[in-house]
């Protein structure tokens, strides 16, 4: 080949296209702006490269055999808290659900309280209520169970009355043709037509409640994120090693199961 | 089959599946009673704690905003947080995604492994990963802004991996055909095919970082979280109220603005 | 050389579908082929093994005396390239990158992935882009295109990676007769001026006696028929397209006698 080859974009002045160039500069120079707030560092990072690889090395100790009755009591708490967690907030966003849903909400101003009051239980994280709740009734799973219902409504309301919005409305039209009154037509046309989406949600909701659920014990909510965060302060390694996997077990295994069961309500769907 | 054979043959129903809903039903309830029951939660506390909680709710009703200045700062500081730790997801993502995507993984290892690994940084629950890179690196942002980035690395490379799986099978093998190799599949039959997807996953993202990280600050990593627990701790409500207001109304800002972007986009 | 043979092939898929049994044979170099059948002979197994998209459960496909194998196939592709039914364009991209993807097999990924592309590909992409007819289209997106258009794209990138076989699986299935039309058109033409070996899968007697060399009938995974187009007789079509178990199949004729 004797041409030079010339590099271009297939564009029609070879130059890439002008939004990507302007989005990719932006990110760049937030990035660049927020670094020194971030206080990255990359030397900082790359000389700490050691000091984990020290806390790595840490972890792996012989496990506090002695100490397993109570972490598997502890797990069985912070599971009970999750499954009793999103219980509650099923139970309460049926309801939400349906005020919050365009199509089948008493009057748009309801709608529209319904969706703000959502986005606002939602908003902030569990650990936040958490905190909250526990500076109102007491240290145990009680205030960490109410944080993880209250921010639950907040989102299952929310998917849920998007689930009620898409329903076929000619099967709605059938319902109430034959004279179904209000709380029938939602009751019996909706609501089963909405639940395969839920269901779906609903195992969502459970794994992301228990990832939260182990960490409520942070501020004093109950379950195991207590005995981990007192292992990490006291650098009882051989106790954080068991907490660790555990956690990791338990949520690889709820993963796996609401994976399973998805693909499931899926395909029957389609089948 | 002739006519003969479709009149002899009764039209018979399968049988009637049973309704197991009643069993489960009874099933769910039951074992929340033993739920409550084994965490000793009796409701008579809770009964009567609604006294006590509309007394103590009471006292957030005058947030102290003396010192909003520092609190935006703070919240400055919480919003950088999370857009690093969602950068540093992205860009770990983008790698690890199409390899964890069945139809572009180019060997059944490379797929296990990155599966794995994405399942691995999912499971991690990310205050978990901050207190531990707060012990590696000291108190400050950083840590916060690794703890969420690993942790929703391994969400998003999921979301990701999955939107790949879903590309058209023909426009994959348009591309294959013609010869392309892995990464060049990735970048014309991969990624141009779920762009809107991925736009409205990395918003998701954001948006849910915004928020873990304004809790970071209670194991030390930095932001208004710090500022929240301490306030708490002190029982100082006008201030602590004032600083839930602060990020209730960040969060929702960027809660409008990530659904205008997406129906934008979409 | 650039003969494909196919030796012994048989394909079973995983469900146990039997699509080809022990098939055998030659394509020249430079002739225009069609392979004909009814859905389900085993036209598409066919086509697919030869780009390596299928691999033979036994037997071997070769293309100038190379086999078809996993670690060649980068190679063997950027020779051999595939038309589809379905267009099987990136939505997305425009139409010139949508060709240019025919110059990857050329390229290493470390440019292309930035969607750097050199001069002389983007000039290729502009010859056959015109050669197509499609130049005022260049910089759409390859979704806003009809189906005859979309066809007339798939087949720019075929001759953007400047192959020595073209493989066209039912390219005209989903387009209206006018377009099907144009579309044969421009591939027999390919094959005269440019010498490329084409094979063109079709369920349409009508087109096959048209346009091929040499039409190959197939059946129930089987060769029933190899020959000229003239050599297509009511009975032969009869042998092609016959219908298991169905000894006097009235649709059959009716089909047949307006073929």
């Amino acid at each position: 080949m004797t041409t030079v080859s010339t590099w271009r974009w297939p564009t029609p002045n070879g130059l890439p296209p002008l939004p990507l160039v302007g989005g990719a500069l932006a990110l760049l120079a937030g990035l660049w702006l927020t670094a020194p707030v971030v206080e990255v560092d990359f030397v900082r990072l790359i000389g700490s490269l050691g000091k984990m690889a020290a806390f790595a090395g840490q972890m792996f100790v012989a496990p506090d055999w002695q100490y397993v009755p109570q972490l598997l009591d502890k797990m069985l708490e912070t599971i009970e808290m999750t499954v009793l967690g999103t219980a509650i907030a099923v139970v309460l966003s049926l309801p939400m659900g349906i005020l919050a849903a365009r199509n089948a909400t008493p009057h748009i101003v309801v709608y529209r309280l319904t969706r703000d009051m959502l986005s606002l239980m939602r908003a902030l994280p569990e650990l936040v209520w958490a905190l909250v709740f526990v500076s109102a009734v007491g240290l145990g799973p009680l205030p960490g169970v109410m944080a993880l219902a209250f921010v639950t409504v907040g989102f299952m309301g929310k998917f849920f009355a998007e689930a009620i919005e898409v329903v076929d409305p000619k099967a709605v039209e059938g319902v109430r043709a034959h004279g179904a009154g209000w709380l029938q037509v939602r009751l019996f046309a909706m609501l089963p037509q909405a639940l395969p989406d839920f269901v779906g949600t609903v195992m969502y909701i459970l794994d992301h409640n228990l990832r939260a659920a182990a960490i409520l014990g942070l501020v004093g909510a109950g379950g195991i994120g207590y005995d981990l965060v007192m292992s990490m302060r006291l650098f009882q390694y051989e106790r954080l090693l068991l907490i660790a996997l555990s956690i990791y077990l338990v949520v690889t295994l709820l993963d796996r199961l609401s994976d399973q069961l998805r693909t499931r309500i899926i395909h029957g769907r389609r089948a | 089959m002739n006519v003969h054979d479709l009149n002899s043959a009764r039209p018979q129903l399968p049988p009637k599946p049973r309704n197991p809903m009643p069993v489960w039903v009874a099933a769910t309830l039951a074992m929340l009673w033993l739920i409550v029951w084994d965490l000793e939660i009796s409701f008579e506390t809770l009964a009567y704690g609604v006294e006590d909680m509309a007394e103590y709710f009471s006292r957030y009703r005058q947030p102290d905003f003396s010192d909003l200045s520092r609190y935006l700062e703070l919240m400055g500081i919480t919003l950088a947080t999370a857009l690093w730790g969602t950068v540093f997801a992205l860009l770990v993502a983008f790698f690890l995604a199409p390899l964890a995507a069945r139809n572009f993984a180019p060997n059944p290892l490379a797929y296990r492994i990155a599966r794995e690994t994405l399942n691995f940084m999912r499971a991690m629950p990310d205050l978990l990963l901050a207190l531990i890179f707060v012990a590696a690196l000291g108190l400050g942002p950083l840590p916060g802004a690794l703890a969420l980035g690993v942790h929703t690395t391994g969400f998003l490379g999921k979301f990701l991996a999955e939107s790949l799986e879903r590309v058209d099978k023909g426009v994959c093998e348009g591309v294959a055909s013609t010869g392309a190799d892995f990464p060049q599949m990735v970048m014309y039959a991969g990624w141009p095919s779920i762009l809107r997807e991925a736009l409205g996953y990395v918003l998701y993202i954001l948006d849910r970082n915004v928020r873990m990280a304004s809790v970071l600050g209670l194991v030390g990593a930095g932001g208004i979280g710090l500022a929240l627990h301490d306030t708490l701790r002190l029982f100082n409500y006008g201030q602590s109220a004032a600083l839930i207001l602060v990020i209730l109304a960040t969060i929702l800002i960027i809660d409008y603005a990530s659904a205008w972007l997406r129906g934008r986009l979409g | 050389m650039s003969t494909i043979s196919i030796q012994s092939v048989s394909k079973c898929y995983q469900n146990g579908f039997e699509a080809l049994k022990n098939v055998n044979t030659e394509i020249h170099s430079g002739s225009f082929t069609v392979v004909l059948g009814p859905s389900g002979a085993g036209k598409s197994t066919l086509l697919r093994l030869i780009n390596g998209l299928e691999t033979p459960t036994t037997g071997a496909v070769r293309i100038g005396g190379e086999a078809v194998e996993e670690h060649k196939l980068r190679h063997i592709r950027s020779r051999v390239a595939m038309v589809f039914q379905q267009f099987n364009l990136v939505d997305r991209l425009s139409v010139v990158t949508n060709v240019l993807t025919g110059r990857l097999a050329q390229r290493s990924w470390v440019g292309s992935v930035l969607y750097l592309f050199r001069g002389e590909d983007m000039a290729i992409a502009q010859r056959v882009l015109a050669r197509v007819g499609l130049t005022d289209k260049a910089w759409s997106r390859a979704d806003k295109l009809s189906g005859g258009q979309q066809q007339r794209v798939g087949i720019a990138r075929a001759l953007a990676q400047q192959p020595k076989v073209i493989l066209a699986d039912e390219p005209v299935a989903s387009l209206d007769p006018v377009s099907s039309e144009e579309i044969m058109t421009l591939l027999r033409e390919i094959c005269d001026r440019d010498g490329i070996t084409v094979v063109v899968n079709l369920h349409q007697v009508e087109l096959a006696k048209r346009f091929a060399d040499r039409v190959i009938g197939m059946n129930g995974g089987r060769v029933v028929f190899d020959g000229p187009p003239a050599e297509l007789s009511q009975q032969t079509l009869r042998t092609i397209y016959q219908r298991e178990g169905i000894e006097d199949d009235n649709s059959l004729d009716l089909a047949l006698a307006y073929a």
